[in-house]
């Protein structure tokens, strides 16, 4: 089991490092929220495997907060792109 | 029932991994999107199949279907957001017909 999770951390790091390679060369502001909102799901993937880990659901919680405002985040981004252009 | 959970949690977290793969190599901001709204819905479903195997217990369960459930109807609602406001303002280079020609042209400037 552990090397079982210590192989899903791996991925889940090779994800964000590609995540964030995006993040800085995106040519345009729509191709930063696309990694941003991957980097986001990184992020609770992440979360919910130290949950599975650690047997425990208290970081549940936390994922299903930062689900709805990654959520909202990235409407709200959509909308200024739609207003002032991208 | 662990080493399933473990197996679970490795296929979601490779989903994600692929995401990644896909926003990095894809050459247009409409594949990028394609990669980047559709594989982490799947790998966090996996996740949460995982997570809900190794935890075992009634609350996680709830929280973890309502997780699943929120990914899955946000993503696609936020994806729509985002390719109709690149659409519309960013315009990139299609590479195949543009089959909104026409169609969508009173918001765009």
């Amino acid at each position: 089991m552990i090397a079982l999770i210590a192989v899903a951390y791996v991925l889940l790091a090779v994800a964000a490092v590609l995540f964030m390679a995006r993040m800085l060369i995106g040519p345009n502001l729509a191709d930063r929220v696309i990694a941003i909102d991957g980097l986001l799901a990184t992020i609770l993937a992440g979360v919910m495997v130290n949950a599975a880990s650690t047997d425990s659901a208290i970081s549940l919680d936390t994922v299903l907060v930062v689900a709805l405002l990654g959520f909202v985040g990235t409407g709200v981004l959509a909308r200024y792109i739609e207003q002032r252009g991208g | 029932m662990d080493i399933i959970a473990g197996i679970f949690l490795i296929i979601g977290a490779g989903f994600v991994m692929l995401a990644g793969v896909g926003v990095v190599r894809f050459h247009d901001t409409f594949s990028r999107m394609h990669a980047a709204a559709k594989a982490p819905a799947l790998g966090l479903l996996c996740i949460g199949a995982g997570t809900m195997l190794s935890v075992r217990t009634v609350p996680a369960t709830v929280v973890v279907v309502l997780i699943v459930v929120l990914q899955l109807i946000a993503g696609p609602v936020s994806a729509h957001l985002l390719g109709r406001s690149v659409y519309r303002r960013a315009r990139p280079d299609l590479q195949g017909p543009d089959e909104l020609l026409g169609v969508d042209d009173e918001a765009r400037d």
